[in-house]
């Protein structure tokens, strides 16, 4: 059991994921304060240690405690981690932008773009604060309370953010975290998961079988990679944790009925309306970045086509199946 | 928060008490490297000081064998030999005077100087100076033949925040770098808006001619010998800023490092120096002043003509000339073709023009018109948050440093495409080398250099794009901007002020006018030239034709 003494990691956000992740630390021995406005869960974690609401049925340890206000997660601690949905990240990192100061790192969860920004852009724009990370990767909240083996990847360019990241949130095996400097690659990998999640959910609704499934999985993973690479990210970045590990765990049959993106997929194969899903918006972010530095990308023009464009399912899937085969 | 209110007077000359100085600066710079060095040694392996001295040694022996040095550098040659050969046995205590000696040797090769009265009159009689020429007779030619300089150079910027950041800390200026006469204007331009002189590092070269050497010695110039590659030569070099630094001395460095080859705008910045910003005001903090800010100063120098244009391209395009890094002859060491350049240069009107950008502090953020730190939405911070702990004492993190200066060079470059001003010559060749690049399908210059073909543009196409890139310029400000009576010209005026400046000092012209077509005469220069535009992209372009399209089919 670790000290209880050092200083707690601040997660701003009471969902699922937050929570587990909190419950993670403080199972260790660390402490974690969470962050949010709603006051009854935050009730809820202090008097009864749980958070009914978003993570039903898990007894939180000790450790972890809650608070609404911001400017006591900005007292008490040092690392912040934001765990927010991406439309309010950039409401919330204005909100922190109030009371952060240069001291604070900030390593935010939210795996998918705001607006067409990544989130450290975000949180640059909106705080005075330079040590950012980004933590991804295919550890979901039930995994985590369940104290199932899992894995992410925290990027920074800033070596002391991985490394405190690491020891803050680290907690073999619940949870192994592992680090790089590819921050805009950990963003760009995570985001441009969700859209491929869209892709997939489309080719499992359309029943296109295993061995096509296979190839979609590893040729998406191949597009991403290039598309990340010519945005100046590292091409290894988006065979990992926040690329495929992401892609992977958002269309298993065991998260899929969860995932909005992948469901969003099944209903465009049902020839339902487009949804409003992080995974689209990323979609169409890809397919902007792409056009703008003049990178080949089938997959995302298809999911484009189909998505944006109102072009049919089967005329897009042909553009992918009849696109020349290149040096792999 | 009240605003302080900051009565409006020239900064002090600081430089004043530099020769009193100068030895104490030596000291603590030859006692930090040292320091540096033998903390690094205790940690062993290639941090040794037998490591270190033999890669000075190595690059020594590889230069002095080179035949590129002179005949009386060469005869140290047989010192290094006889350094590396006797390194392996040699004890401790004498590899740390060796290295001792090395660090006293390169802090007096550059250390500085500065004289008041040399200053005052080189004030005086500044366009003799920029001439280059100081023969009594030749003086009195040059000071009548200039004409009113301050109608010639026009300098822009904020000058009265930066006066009240010079009062707070201390400046570091750090503009563009495109020709060696930069340091001279720039010097002049700093005395015009009521700033104090500044300490700069200049290349070793450039005192190879006595007179402008006397010139540059005597007004706070270092020396700085790119030639030396090894890293104990680099650590004076660093530290020697830094400490100017934290000592108050304004100062200048070019963070491109060298002149742009190319003639693009800086987009690639050395790290080495800048970090200095930084680590001078760590050390600040560390000795109880965290309220003395280092403020850095990023700046544009603009040319419609630049003198080193022909030996700048060249190099930059001729495949062996990657080898040769720096350049020891080329226009501004014949005095005679000095001081043509300049004579031509401010018969144009506006053809010099210095633009300062606001400060940013060392972590890149902005700066008020007080001097305190900003975010990027305009709430002041206390930049010492960013390298010290709950108490207030630094952290060391050389790591985290690098960092903080990576994105310092970011917003400096971003900052240098804003100030950027593009003359009528800039724009000509924008235009001209666009369409013939389109026309010849291909912008590769090695295939057009090849091309026996007259390559020309019809000149209503020249006006029109001329005037699409000026229109782009004035809806996107952060590409850069063009001076308030070439926005008012019609874009034919601006051809013909290009075309006249093209053809009034180099070689050959760049370009020519032949009846209803402008034909393209020296493609090399006219690369140049259009590479100063080059971070304006075609997509930029297109979406100013796109909106005039708009515009023309609502109207």
């Amino acid at each position: 059991m670790r000290d209880s003494a050092i200083e707690p990691v601040g997660i701003v956000g009471l969902g699922a994921f937050g929570t587990a992740l909190a419950n993670v630390v403080a199972t260790r021995g660390g402490r974690a304060l969470l962050q949010g406005d709603d006051a009854a869960t935050v009730a809820g974690v202090n008097e009864k240690r749980r958070n009914e609401r978003r993570l039903p049925g898990v007894q939180l340890a000790r450790g972890v405690r809650a608070t609404t206000s911001i400017a006591e997660l900005a007292r008490e601690t040092r690392l912040v981690v934001l765990a927010v949905p991406s439309t309010r990240a950039a409401d919330v990192a204005r909100l922190l932008g109030d009371v952060l100061d240069g001291r604070h790192l900030v390593v935010h969860a939210v795996g998918a773009f705001a607006g067409d920004r990544r989130l450290s852009e975000v949180i640059r724009a909106e705080t005075c604060v330079k040590r950012i990370g980004a933590l991804a990767g295919p550890a979901l909240a039930p995994d985590l309370a369940e104290k199932r083996p899992s894995a992410m990847v925290v990027a920074s360019p800033f070596d002391e953010v991985v490394a405190v990241a690491r020891a803050a949130l680290g907690a073999p095996p619940t949870l192994r975290v592992y680090g790089t400097r590819d921050l805009a690659g950990v963003e760009l990998a995570s985001a441009f998961s969700g859209a491929l999640t869209v892709a997939l959910g489309l080719a499992d609704g359309l029943g296109v079988g295993a061995g096509p499934r296979a190839v979609l999985v590893t040729r998406a993973v191949a597009e991403s990679a290039r598309l990340g690479a010519a945005a100046g990210a590292d091409e290894k970045t988006f065979h990992g944790l926040a690329g495929l590990g992401n892609l992977l765990v958002r269309s298993s049959s065991a998260s899929s009925e969860r995932s909005a993106d992948y469901q969003a997929g099944l209903a465009l194969a049902r020839g339902e309306a487009r949804r409003d899903t992080e995974g689209l918006r990323a979609s169409r972010s890809a397919f902007l970045l792409a056009r703008r530095l003049g990178v080949r990308v089938p997959i995302f023009e298809a999911l484009h086509a189909v998505t944006w464009e109102g072009i049919p399912v089967d005329r897009a899937a042909a553009r992918i199946v009849e696109s020349a085969a290149a040096e792999e | 928060m009240a605003k302080a209110v900051r009565p409006v007077k020239e900064a002090e000359n600081r430089l004043i008490a530099f020769n009193q100085e100068r030895d104490a600066l030596c000291a603590e710079v030859k006692r930090r490297v040292m320091a540096a060095r033998l903390a690094a040694a205790a940690r062993g392996a290639d941090q040794s000081l037998e490591y270190v001295l033999n890669d000075a040694a190595f690059h020594e022996i590889r230069r002095l064998e080179s035949g590129l040095a002179a005949s009386a550098e060469k005869k140290r040659l047989g010192d290094w030999r006889e350094l590396a050969r006797k390194l392996g046995t040699m004890p401790e205590t004498e590899k740390r005077d060796r290295m001792e000696a090395l660090v006293g040797e390169y802090c007096a090769d550059v250390v500085g100087n500065f004289n008041e009265r040399v200053y005052r009159f080189a004030k005086g009689v500044l366009p003799a100076v920029l001439a280059g020429v100081l023969t009594p007779q030749r003086l009195t030619e040059g000071i009548s033949g200039m004409g009113d300089l301050p109608g010639k150079v026009v300098i822009d910027g904020p000058a009265e925040q930066l006066r009240a950041c010079a009062d707070r800390g201390t400046l570091v200026f750090v503009p563009t770098h495109s020709s060696n006469m930069d340091s001279v204007v720039f010097g002049w331009a700093l005395d015009r808006i009521g700033l104090p002189p500044v300490t700069y590092g200049a290349g070793k070269n450039l005192f190879s001619n006595r007179f402008i050497s006397y010139f540059m010695h005597n007004l706070g110039a270092y020396r700085v010998d790119r030639r030396l590659r090894h890293a104990l030569y680099k650590d004076v070099l660093k530290e020697y800023s830094a400490v100017l630094l934290e000592r108050g001395y304004h100062s200048l460095f070019f963070p491109g490092g060298t002149r742009s080859r190319s003639g693009g705008v800086e987009r690639k910045l050395k790290l080495g120096l800048l970090g200095t910003a930084l680590s001078a005001y760590q050390q600040g903090i560390r000795a109880g002043a965290p309220q003395r800010r280092i403020y850095v100063v990023p700046a544009t120098i603009n040319y419609a003509i630049t003198l080193e244009a022909e030996t700048l391209i060249d190099d930059y395009l001729a495949e062996e000339g990657k080898a040769r890094y720096i350049i020891e002859d080329d226009e501004f060491s014949s005095l005679g073709r000095l001081y043509d350049f300049t004579r031509r240069i401010l018969a144009l009107d506006e053809s010099v023009c210095i633009r300062f950008g606001s400060p940013l502090d060392p972590f890149g953020n902005a700066v008020g018109e007080g001097g305190e730190s900003l975010d990027a939405r305009g709430r002041e911070l206390d930049p010492s948050r960013y390298v010290t702990d709950r108490d207030g004492i630094v952290l060391d993190d050389g790591q985290r440093d690098a960092e903080y200066t990576r994105g310092l060079a970011e917003e400096i470059v971003r900052a240098y495409r804003g100030l950027t001003v593009l003359m009528p010559t800039h724009l000509l060749a924008r235009a001209l080398f666009d369409r013939v690049t389109e026309k010849q399908r291909t912008r590769d210059v090695y295939r057009l250099l090849r091309l026996h073909t007259e390559l020309e543009v019809p000149i209503e196409t020249v006006r029109a794009d001329i005037a699409r890139l000026r229109d782009t310029l004035a809806r996107r400000p952060e590409l850069g901007g063009i001076l308030p009576r070439y926005a008012a010209m019609q874009p034919g005026d601006l051809v013909n002020e290009a075309l006249w400046a093209f053809g009034a000092y180099h070689s050959r012209p760049v370009a020519e006018r032949e009846g209803e077509r402008v034909v393209v005469r020296h493609l090399r220069l006219l690369t140049y030239y259009q590479n100063r535009t080059a971070h304006i992209g075609a997509a930029d372009l297109d979406a100013t034709q796109a909106q005039a399209s708009e515009t023309g089919a609502v109207a």
